[in-house]
């Protein structure tokens, strides 16, 4: 290592979805040398299959790397040409960091991925706390979009350094200028202050290597002499256990020490101490300033608390580091096997397995055993949002090598009791008060009770409720200045409130609503990409839960009322809905031998009616000798579909069915 | 065309490559089939004669329209195939015969007698006459010295494709043939004393009214006819007709006229005693298609010609369908086979359903019960309860020892067998599917020891 204490910059790289972070981070990994062009596969930091397919990043990682920078200099040499003949040749060994002949200070440069979906703000968060400086990246053709200010205002507010980077000023439809200007007008940074980066041609990266060293603080000196780490990440290995990464703020750590967790006060020895870059290298010990992944021999995910505080048990220090909120789970939707036979089978027994392996490595989704008369026994599982219930759902499906059943997604609602309970749903399952610690626990007269529930099939006997609560969002769309109009009947229609309009450049505005989380998680980002023909972004954040005319919507098949399809709706859409549902379902449903009633209703009213005719003919003309294998196969195709199918009384249900709620009927 | 042991893998006009199939892919037949059950000899035949003037458009079976005059060397393969088969008859008298295509009446009368005279040359044919030989003719093929010549080598049962008497529901269906040739062919056969004859009728077709499809029947009756097959219109997949209706051509008959003409069906030949035997098959008494039947029973037959398809204690075939495939000779005179099932209980007892079900007759519940029981713990009564179910919605009559199709069953007579077949599933543990029964080696040295 050279003569020279390493200066250190910790930073995240944040934008919104596709403006080119993960490309950005892999040529920064390129320039300081970390990766050879040849072992650089596309966007190193995105692990997951997942991630890589749907070009999103989930899990953030930590990544450390040297580089030298003479301080004061405003682009920074690096050797390393990105198609290399050197590593051909196999002679091109010299690190930057490492080389005799360089001039320049050493700086160790961690740096912190992020996702970049509005479902995984929570995570943003949580990256940003180990940070002292982010790079927000704007795409040079698409500028600034809702997750773009969203994830600044997070930096802003954790009291980051932020350098704004305009990316991909290569393409032939880049405005460069125009996009600073968007940066200037919205965020306030000057836009001769936007550094013009192409990730993929390297241009710009001499000069952002500079600014990093040169513009983000350097961590804060300690303040007390006991360790202090900030948990910032925890990810499941089969081998290892729990890998925590951690952010040292005081104190050192060192392989062999002891940990204590100072919130769940659970201790473990520390085996290994390393840094990614992005190959985990063992390093003997960690000091203030830097990050590092700790194993500890840690069985579960669920005994570290991501945001908690890690010292010495040996030498304990008195007071955490503030963390963060535990992430709160606002989509819930039910996982049933779908081929589970009744009263529980191996279909459940794989589901319980992926769920939990599952759950070593994502612990912000949450999972509860649930019964259903319809689709037997499942789960009930709780996301950051649609898309992470997305993942989770095809990770179960793809990694667990289980088929689900998916209910549609409803929100959490809250629904105020008369006295002080027990309560149990009208199925006779207890029901959970929210906790008064929660920040929407507000007013909760005496002799009243306030009880969380996920689902409908959840809701109290309705002579117990005094009101209904739903979680309200507020909503931010950044859209093209002509469809302002659409975009507002939209929000409208789906009982927005309008809150405020605001300037982003001569084309685009930013607009504000307040609304119901409730009537934004089934199809409205895709109704809003349609109506600003993909130009419109949005992000989200649940704000509070209020009250309103909620009314639970009961879907009878063939007379049975069927729990898995029942949806709380406001009464006044509650027609509407049920209609648009009745009716998908009559196409989903397949004719059966006898006619099948369907029926929306509310209580014992019924307010929307349908009819699924019986098959007529269903019989082949011809099944002679050279007919019979295949006539067989496909009734062996024939019994395979109605597999996936679940039987309710005597109609079989397809599993498209139960999510034809998704569809609001517009 | 009642009879029909191939399927539709090979068509004159699909574009889709075809798997190249031979002798050197897997073990021939010769090896395959299972020695014969010396108490239970097949006692069937089928022949596949696959040459037609023209395609029609509905058909799916496989035929070509020959332009290279290969028909001889079909015969001398056929002939070839016939002797390598005839061990498995044991020797014992077969009951029926069923030359079906293709157009089998397109072979000349020359051509005929050589296969005539090997079948006779090859196995037992000394009871045929008062067993069952039927050939299939197109109308427009039939000529006195091809009905002489049938006649003389043993045919006793005819059966026509007229398929409509509608000169515009031919044109829909493509079927190149006047309706007067029908009660020509007719009389030609009477004339050499095949009396047993049989009729193909279509329904269902585009544009196609009830009382089109009335006229139709009426005059089918009005010949006398012993037996007569009607089917709906099957839109199989990969077929002029199919392509056709996807480009929007014509619309397919709705569902309820369909099934008016289905029921119209029984309600007009019931009336001129012709009952219903099976889904598409009506006769006067004592004049069903026997070799059908014994598809039907799941008897054992043997096969002849290319995708022609056999049956044989459980194991079923499928020889391979391309003609040029078929013309190579295989091991010992045998066709090169493709699709081979070797026995398997759940398959078999799937079949006897899907099959026995379509009958009048229906199945023995008893001993689909007592084979269920066998099968799986608690698929005896989940097969039990499934049929109750389906007699509950009036579509299945259990009544004396047997389960029959009602009237209204027999139009929904698919949903029926799923019910039924389904409740033989419900029990399954682990992935469907994923056992392929082993294909059993037998018999490999059989015709070398009688010889």
């Amino acid at each position: 290592m050279p003569d020279q204490t390493p200066h250190v910059r910790n930073f995240s790289i944040i934008a919104h979805i596709d403006h080119g972070k993960s490309t950005l981070a892999d040529r920064l990994l390129q320039a300081t040398n970390a990766v050879s062009a040849r072992e650089a596969r596309e966007q190193i930091l995105d692990s997951m299959d997942l991630e890589r397919e749907r070009g999103i990043t989930i899990k953030a990682s930590a990544v450390t790397v040297m580089h030298r920078h003479r301080p004061g200099s405003a682009a920074d040499d690096f050797e390393t040409e990105y198609e290399d003949a050197a590593d051909e040749s196999g002679h091109h060994t010299t690190r930057k960091g490492e080389s005799p002949d360089e001039h320049g200070d050493l700086y160790m440069l961690n740096f912190i991925d992020t996702p970049g979906h509005v479902d995984f703000n929570y995570e943003v968060s949580r990256a940003l706390k180990a940070c002292e400086g982010a790079i927000l990246v704007v795409d040079a053709t698409q500028g600034v979009q809702a997750q773009t200010l969203v994830n600044a205002y997070l930096a802003i507010n954790e009291n980051l350094v932020i350098v704004p980077v305009i990316n991909k000023i290569d393409l032939p439809s880049a405005r460069p200028d125009d996009v600073a200007m968007e940066i200037e007008q919205t965020l306030g940074f000057p836009a001769e202050d936007c550094l013009l980066v192409s990730a993929k041609t390297g241009q710009g990266i001499r000069e952002l290597l500079a600014s990093i060293c040169e513009k983000f603080p350097p961590p804060r000196p300690p303040v007390v002499t006991q360790l202090r780490g900030l948990i910032f990440d925890a990810v499941y290995d089969d081998y290892r256990g729990v890998i925590i990464y951690i952010r040292v703020f005081d104190g050192a750590l060192k392989v062999g020490d002891k940990i204590r967790m100072m919130g769940t006060g659970r201790t473990f020895q520390v085996t290994d101490i390393g840094k990614m870059t992005p190959k985990p290298v063992r390093v003997p010990g960690v000091g203030p300033g830097e990050t590092a992944y700790v194993c500890a021999a840690i069985r579960s995910l669920k005994d570290v608390r991501v945001g908690d505080t890690v010292t010495l048990d040996s030498d304990p220090a008195i007071e955490a580091l503030t963390g963060y909120q535990p992430p709160r789970q606002m989509v819930f939707c039910d996982f049933y096997p779908a081929t589970s036979e009744e009263g529980g089978g191996p279909g459940f027994e794989e589901l319980r397995d992926a769920v939990e392996k599952l759950s070593l490595n994502d612990s912000s989704f949450t999972f509860l055993p649930v019964h259903s008369e319809a689709l037997g026994f499942g789960f009930r599982c709780g996301f950051l949002g649609l898309l992470h219930m997305d993942i989770i759902q095809e990770r179960l499906e793809r990694e667990g090598g289980v088929e689900v059943v998916q209910t549609a997604p409803t929100v959490s609602y809250h629904v105020l009791c008369r006295g002080q309970g027990p309560f149990a749903s009208t199925g006779g399952q207890a029901l959970k008060p929210v906790e008064p610690s929660s920040p929407f626990y507000r007013d909760v007269p005496p002799a009243s009770t306030l009880l969380e529930v996920h689902n409908p099939a959840e809701l109290p006997d309705g002579s117990h409720i005094i009101e209904i609560r739903e979680p309200m969002c507020t909503l931010e769309i950044m859209c093209p200045k002509d469809k302002i109009g659409d975009i507002m009947k939209l929000c409208l229609d789906r009982r927005g409130h309008y809150k405020s309009q605001s300037f982003v450049s001569e084309t685009r505005d930013l607009l504000k609503f307040e609304i119901p989380l409730a009537e934004i998680i089934y199809d409205f980002f895709d109704k809003m990409k349609g109506l600003t023909s993909g130009y419109g972004t949005m992000d989200y954040e649940v704000v509070s839960y209020k009250p309103d005319d909620l009314v639970k919507l009961d879907i009878l098949v063939n007379a049975e009322p069927v729990e898995a399809l029942a949806v709380i709706t406001h009464r006044h859409k509650a027609e509407q809905r049920g209609r648009g549902l009745i009716a998908r379902l009559k196409e989903q449903i397949p004719r059966h031998q006898f006619e099948i009633p369907l029926q929306a209703a509310i209580g014992a009213k019924v307010i929307a009616r349908e009819t699924i005719k019986s098959v007529r003919k269903n019989v082949l003309a011809k099944c002679y000798g050279g007919d019979v294998s295949r006539k067989r196969k496909l009734l062996e195709k024939q019994k395979e579909g109605k597999k996936r199918m679940k039987s309710v009384g005597s109609v079989t249900i397809p599993q498209e069915a139960f999510m034809a709620v998704l569809d609001t009927g517009e | 065309m009642p009879d029909r042991t191939r399927t539709p893998d090979d068509q004159v006009y699909h574009a889709r490559p075809l798997p190249v199939v031979g002798p050197r892919q897997g073990p021939g037949l010769a090896s395959l089939l299972p020695r014969p059950d010396p108490a239970r000899p097949a006692r069937s035949l089928y022949v596949h004669v696959p040459f037609c003037y023209h395609k029609c458009h509905y058909c799916d079976f496989y035929s070509i329209v020959d332009t290279r005059d290969r028909q001889a060397p079909f015969v001398d393969r056929l002939v070839s195939e016939l002797e390598a088969l005839a061990p498995w008859s044991l020797g014992a008298p077969l009951q029926t015969v069923f030359v079906g295509g293709g157009t089998p009446s397109l072979l000349t009368p020359p051509l005929w007698r050589r296969v005539l005279n090997a079948l006779t040359r090859h196995f037992d044919l000394s009871q045929i006459r008062a067993g069952e030989f039927t050939v299939e003719c197109n109308p427009e093929t039939v000529t006195p010295e091809l009905m002489a010549t049938l006649a003389e080598g043993g045919v006793n049962r005819v059966s026509f494709g007229a398929q409509s008497f509608n000169r515009a529901h031919l044109k829909t269906l493509e079927r190149w043939h006047d309706p007067e040739n029908v009660p020509r062919a007719w009389a030609l056969a009477e004339a050499v004393g095949i009396r047993r004859r049989s009729l193909d009728l279509i329904f269902a077709i585009p544009g196609q009214t009830l009382g089109d499809w009335d006229a139709d029947l009426r005059t089918a009756l009005d010949l006398r006819p012993e037996h007569v097959s009607c089917y709906a219109l099957t839109f199989e997949p990969n077929t002029a007709m199919t392509a056709r209706w996807a480009r929007g051509e014509f619309a397919r008959a709705p569902e309820d006229l369909e099934a008016a003409m289905f029921e119209h069906t029984l309600a007009t030949l019931r009336g001129a005693g012709l009952d219903r035997y099976e889904v598409s098959n009506f006769a006067r008494p004592g004049q069903e298609s026997r070799h059908n039947l014994a598809y039907w029973r799941q008897e054992d037959w043997l096969a002849a010609g290319p995708a022609a398809a056999g049956h044989v204690r459980g194991l079923r075939w499928k020889n391979a369908p391309r003609l040029d495939d078929y013309l190579r000779t295989g091991e010992r005179g045998f066709a090169p086979v493709v699709d081979v099932e070797a026995p398997e209980p759940r398959r078999n007892l799937v079949e006897r359903l899907l099959t026995g079900l379509r009958l009048r007759e229906g199945v023995d519940s008893a001993a689909v019960l007592c084979d269920a029981a066998a099968l799986a713990d608690g698929a005896e009564d989940r097969l039990a309860r499934a049929a109750a179910g389906q007699s509950g919605l009036g579509l299945l009559d259990p009544s004396r020892g047997r389960w029959r199709l009602t009237d209204s069953g027999f139009l929904l007579a698919d949903s029926v067998i799923l019910a039924l077949a389904e409740a033989l599933d419900a029990a399954r543990r682990g992935p469907v599917g994923s056992r392929q029964p082993e294909v059993p080696q037998h018999a490999a040295e059989f015709p070398g020891e009688r010889a």
